[in-house]
């Protein structure tokens, strides 16, 4: 055999066109991967890496139809001669979305899933099993309904259950989004592991700050298909584009240092300094909220004021309640105890509708709305519900689109919403929450399923809307937190633990990292640093003045000596 | 360097059974499970319930195939009486018109090929008359009430054949073009 | 928002049966009332469902609305039967009087009739109820694997259940996201075709939603190799001596009342003679 030979996997000048394109996704790429490498692939939105992917683990060509050229070998073996199943022995695939990968009802239905169709016998599948739980770390999951498990939770059963299939490659495609820092940390650490016992990883994800704790050998950076860069992990550091990949904040800073224009922080100065009155009513005040589901209390007691001129940010576990906290305050949700007053005055009375003329709310999933056959369509609804008069639609419309830089897409009001891209579908709902012109902004994730150059850019599309008066997010992504909000309610068990500025609620690194969250490379350094008397930076931004005050100081040694 | 042409989409394979067949019929089901639940909240004639949610099996029907549209009305229907406490199994033969309802939907090409090989909207109109063929063919099968349940032909006819023919008829015919228009735009994205 | 199936037989003498029995028993069970009609021997029959029904100790309180909603629709379905056609028993007849504006006699023969549907229906819910709530969920797919259902298609049923309660909380979404716009799900008034409408909002999202993330469900499951050669359920039924005894019994039961059909009367209306004492007064 000469496969002992060869590597374990195999690239060769691969292009793949699919069926129904007209352009390849992906063109002239070559890689190799040997026993107990990690390769990191990164790049922005649609850029190729799933159909990549797709292409290692044999769905291209066997179950994607398309146009083929180039080779892939897995053990030496062009995976066109392989059969699917057979390529599933040696490569095992975490997909992009393990609500979707599960296919059991049950924690132990998903892990047996694999050696089921493979009919692998009973007493083996139940031997593996047990070292799979126990490799993974997941021995408390055993026995609970796979519906009943946080995001995190899915995500490490989803590759419990690829470990199953006793792989020797693993690929895995954005593992990270949607989990909490301290969750995305244990699966790394899971990877790397496995690494280290001589399997291979091939790991997809654009936040490449985090997937950096994977320590990978080399890194592949690919855009519209092609290869970028390829080579090791420090060289991508110099040429990677700190707008589209997120990167740590000393490598950022080493590049402004070296003189790198950076797009900079194009947030509008103005609105830091938003003056807070305490003395007028809060847009939004929980009194001893208690609300939850079926009996159980998920809200257990929260008192807060989110006033009317600030942006305010809930940080907290998966299922802490953050989305249950601003469904009580659109009247989604009745309390069991408490009350909850808008603009002073208690939302007993008042119905759904009403507040979403005060509250515009985005939700985390976009498409979860998207209905009508055109986007015009879809954006007259809520005026229409509403009442309002059809003789304003037009104008409501066009400012809609226009405040969310929509306008410029082509025949933007005959498409259908759900053709749009997943950025242009999180901007139409944002189109759609502007259309019933609310004061406040209420976000759940914003930054979820987008890469960094494009959820940056919807928040800055946000903050640039005329006439906003507060902003309150729902997010995971700490350094999108930190730097965006006046204020910071941290959430842990249905309880407000921590609200205060950014500054002051960091200051208990316990208790942050109590609530999964983790100190980020950004953080560090805005603590580090300072510079911004109580206010946090973005990575440009920071760096820029620490250059600053760096040249600053130099110049003024230079003058003294 | 191989290069590899394929293309598969033949219309013939209608009777094709793969994992896709199987996920979509299981979504297929489940949906019509959720939005059949809810749907008894609005109570219709006698012991036949208005259920928008039959939309459900004749678009799966018609978008995947017979199979996908035979387990979406079987299992569907099942699973809501299941939920409800009557069992899997009770009636049967409900179930099974319901399923045979999404199997004619899926028959469609067979019957309606003029029409699904046209524009859009020319799709969503075979969609809405799938939609009702469905429901006057499939629902025949609750005559099997005369011999299951003891009912005269007259009292299956007027009790439960006639009223749930319209009731499901009608949001057939509705629904199933919107969704035929909402899922059209979307397929050419997605695939394989 | 709770819609998983409920296992509420959990423990009982009837959960720890092999699943495949409680579906045998059901068929066997609703081919055997089938056949008869003479009250008497629906009612043992009925009896017998019962017993069964309680072997699997279903708490009461938790299925009252269950048990209510099954009995009123049989109920209705019995009395619209006997309103629209009356008796259908040939031969002599003991009217005691016609439905006003329809004209349809009500008689001896007529009620008889009708309790013996009521009872029949009764009693194939009750043998039903079991496999409701005393088979646990992750056990169905299984169980129609091992009874000969092609394994593709009992996996089926098991992915069923597992799309249940994430699509039920994607429909809890989707109304909040439309309620935030101004949808109601239940104001307004209007005909059907009205309220079918107001649906599109609700069902079209949810439907193209799922539809859409099932990309990635397929794929997993190519991954994983399914349906390319026969597979092994991790979970192991087996017949023990008692599931034996219950399929011969209810078999048994099967086959006498269909020899019965053709050598007695079982299969025809019985009519108590105080019913018929009635009409000649
Ligand atoms: N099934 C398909 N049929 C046709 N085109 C497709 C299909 N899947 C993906 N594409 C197209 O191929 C290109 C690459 O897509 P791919 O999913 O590989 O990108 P990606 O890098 O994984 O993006 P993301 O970060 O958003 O997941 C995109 O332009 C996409 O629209
Ligand atoms: N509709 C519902 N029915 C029952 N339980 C629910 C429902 N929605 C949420 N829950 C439960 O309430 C708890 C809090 O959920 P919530 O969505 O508010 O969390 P979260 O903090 O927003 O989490 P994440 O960061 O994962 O979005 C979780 O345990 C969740 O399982
Ligand atoms: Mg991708
Ligand atoms: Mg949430």
């Amino acid at each position: 055999m000469t496969s002992t030979a060869a590597p374990l996997l195999e690239v060769e000048r691969l292009t793949f066109r699919y069926r129904r394109a007209t352009e390849p996704a992906i063109r002239d790429l070559s890689l190799t991967l040997a026993a107990g490498e990690v390769l990191l692939v990164a790049g922005p939105s649609g850029c190729g890496k799933s159909t990549l992917i797709r292409a290692i683990n044999g769905l291209i060509p066997h179950a994607y139809p398309g146009e083929l050229s180039g080779s892939v070998r897995i053990d030496g073996r062009a995976t066109t001669d392989l059969k699917l199943r057979d390529i599933g022995r040696t490569v095992g695939t975490v997909l992009q979305d393990p609500a979707k990968q599960i296919v059991g009802a049950t924690v132990e239905a998903e892990l047996a899933f694999g050696p089921e169709n493979l009919g692998v016998a009973r007493e083996e599948i139940r031997a593996r099993i047990d070292r799979v739980v126990g490799r993974a770390g997941i021995q408390e999951l055993v026995g609970r309904d796979t519906a009943a498990l946080s995001g995190g939770e899915r995500q490490l059963v989803a590759t419990a259950g690829t470990l199953m299939m006793e792989p020797r490659l693993y690929v895995v495609d954005e593992p990270l989004a949607n989990l909490d820092p301290a969750t995305a940390e244990r699966l790394l650490l899971l990877l790397r592991e496995l690494a280290d016992r001589g399997d291979a990883v091939l790991i997809v994800e654009h936040r490449v700050e985090e997937a950096l704790d994977l320590r990978p050998d080399r890194v592949l950076y690919l855009d519209e298909g092609r290869e970028r860069y390829h080579g090791p992990l420090d060289g991508f550091l110099r040429i990677a584009d700190p707008d589209a990949v997120k990167l740590p904040f000393e490598v950022v800073l080493e590049r402004v240092r070296a003189g790198a224009r950076t797009a900079g922080d194009r947030r509008p100065a103005a609105d830091l300094e938003r003056p807070v009155d305490r003395s007028e009513p809060a847009r939004l005040e929980f009194r001893g909220v208690r609300a939850g589901y079926g009996g159980t209390d998920v809200l257990r007691g929260v008192d807060a004021r989110l006033e009317r001129r600030e942006t305010v940010a809930v940080l907290g576990p998966n299922g802490s309640g953050k989305t249950t906290l601003f469904r009580t305050a659109m009247h989604l949700l009745p309390v069991t105890a408490g009350d909850v007053l808008v603009d002073g005055t208690s939302i007993a009375g008042r119905g759904v509708a009403d507040l979403a003329t005060v509250f515009g709310y985005v939700f985390q999933s976009p498409s979860q709305m998207l209905f009508a056959r055109t986007v015009r369509e879809e954006l007259v609804f809520g005026p229409r519900n509403l009442g309002r008069d059809p003789k304003t639609f037009d104008a409501i419309v066009e400012d809609a689109l226009r405040r969310t830089a929509l306008d410029g897409v082509e025949g933007i009001l005959e498409r259908p919403p759900l053709t749009l891209s997943f950025g242009q579908q999180k901007r139409l709902a944002l189109a759609i929450a502007l259309a019933l012109e609310p004061p406040t902004l209420i976000l759940d994730e914003p930054s979820a399923g987008q890469d960094h150059r494009t959820s940056s850019g919807f928040m800055r599309e946000v903050l640039a809307v005329p006439g906003l008066e507060s902003l309150y997010l729902v997010t995971h992504d700490v350094d999108l937190a930190l730097t965006h909000a006046d204020r910071i309610l941290l959430f842990r068990d249905g309880e407000v633990v921590a609200d205060g500025p950014p500054t002051a609620v960091i200051e208990d690194e316990a208790r942050w990292i109590a609530c999964n969250l983790r100190p980020t490379s950004l953080l560090r350094a805005n603590v580090r640093w300072r510079v911004a008397n109580g206010r946090f930076l973005s990575a440009e931004a920071l760096a820029q003045r620490i250059v600053a005050s760096d040249r600053g100081r130099a110049h003024a040694q230079e003058g003294r000596s | 360097m191989a290069t590899m042409q394929m293309d598969r989409s033949d219309r013939s394979r209608l009777w094709e059974v793969t994992s896709r067949t199987i996920v979509y019929a299981a979504i297929g089901a489940a949906l019509y499970g959720v939005l059949g639940l809810f749907s008894f909240l609005l109570p219709g004639t006698q012991n036949v319930t208005i259920r928008p949610a039959f939309a459900i099996v004749t678009f799966f029907g018609y978008a995947f195939g017979p199979i996908v549209g035979l387990f979406a009305g079987f299992v569907g229907n099942a699973i809501i009486d299941q939920l409800q406490g009557s069992g899997f199994l009770t009636y049967w033969n409900w179930s099974l018109a319901n399923g045979l309802a999404g199997l004619v939907a899926g028959l469609a090409p067979l019957y309606l090929a003029a029409y699904m090989a046209g524009n859009i909207s020319r799709r969503a109109i075979g969609g809405a008359i799938a939609g009702g063929v469905a429901a006057i063919i499939g629902f025949l099968f609750v005559f099997s009430d005369i011999w299951v349940g003891g009912s005269s032909p007259q009292t299956v006819l007027t009790g439960s054949y006639v009223p749930v023919v319209i009731a499901d008829l009608i949001a057939a015919v509705i629904l199933t073009p919107v969704l035929v228009y909402a899922w059209e735009p979307m397929k050419d994205q997605l695939g394989r | 928002m709770n819609i998983a199936p409920r296992f509420l037989g959990r423990g009982s003498w009837l959960s720890r049966r092999d699943p495949r029995v409680l579906v045998i028993v059901v068929v066997f069970f609703i081919f055997a009332t089938i056949q008869v009609w003479d009250a008497r021997l629906v009612f043992l029959l009925l009896v017998l469902a019962f017993a069964w029904y309680r072997s699997a100790a279903i708490p009461f309180s938790a299925v009252r609305r269950n048990w209510i909603f099954a009995l009123s629709f049989v109920t209705i379905l019995v009395l619209l039967n006997s309103v629209l056609t009356g008796e259908r028993v040939p031969g002599a007849e003991h009217r005691y009087f016609n439905i006003p504006l329809l004209g349809t006699p009500v008689s001896a023969e007529s009620l008889s009739y009708a309790a013996s549907q009521w009872m029949r229906y009764i009693a194939m819910v009750a043998i039903g109820f079991p496999v409701a709530f005393c088979v646990a969920p992750a056990d169905f797919g299984v169980t129609f694997a091992r009874l000969g259902i092609p394994e593709k298609f009992a996996f089926g049923v098991d992915l069923t259940f597992r799309f249940l309660p994430s699509l039920a909380a994607d429909y809890q979404q989707t109304i909040d996201a439309q309620r935030v716009r101004g949808y109601d799900p239940t104001g307004g008034k209007g005909g059907p075709v009205f309220r079918l409408k107001r649906m599109i909002p609700i069902l079209t999202p949810l439907t193209v939603n799922a539809i859409a993330g099932a990309e990635d469900t397929i794929d997993a499951m190519d991954l994983r190799g399914f349906g390319t050669g026969k597979r092994t359920w991790l979970r192991h039924l087996r017949f023990d001596r008692t599931d034996g005894l219950i399929i011969a019994g209810f078999g048994a039961l099967l086959v006498a009342v269909t020899v019965a059909g053709y050598v007695t009367t079982s299969s025809r209306i019985w009519v108590p003679q105080f019913l018929i004492d009635l009409a000649s007064r």
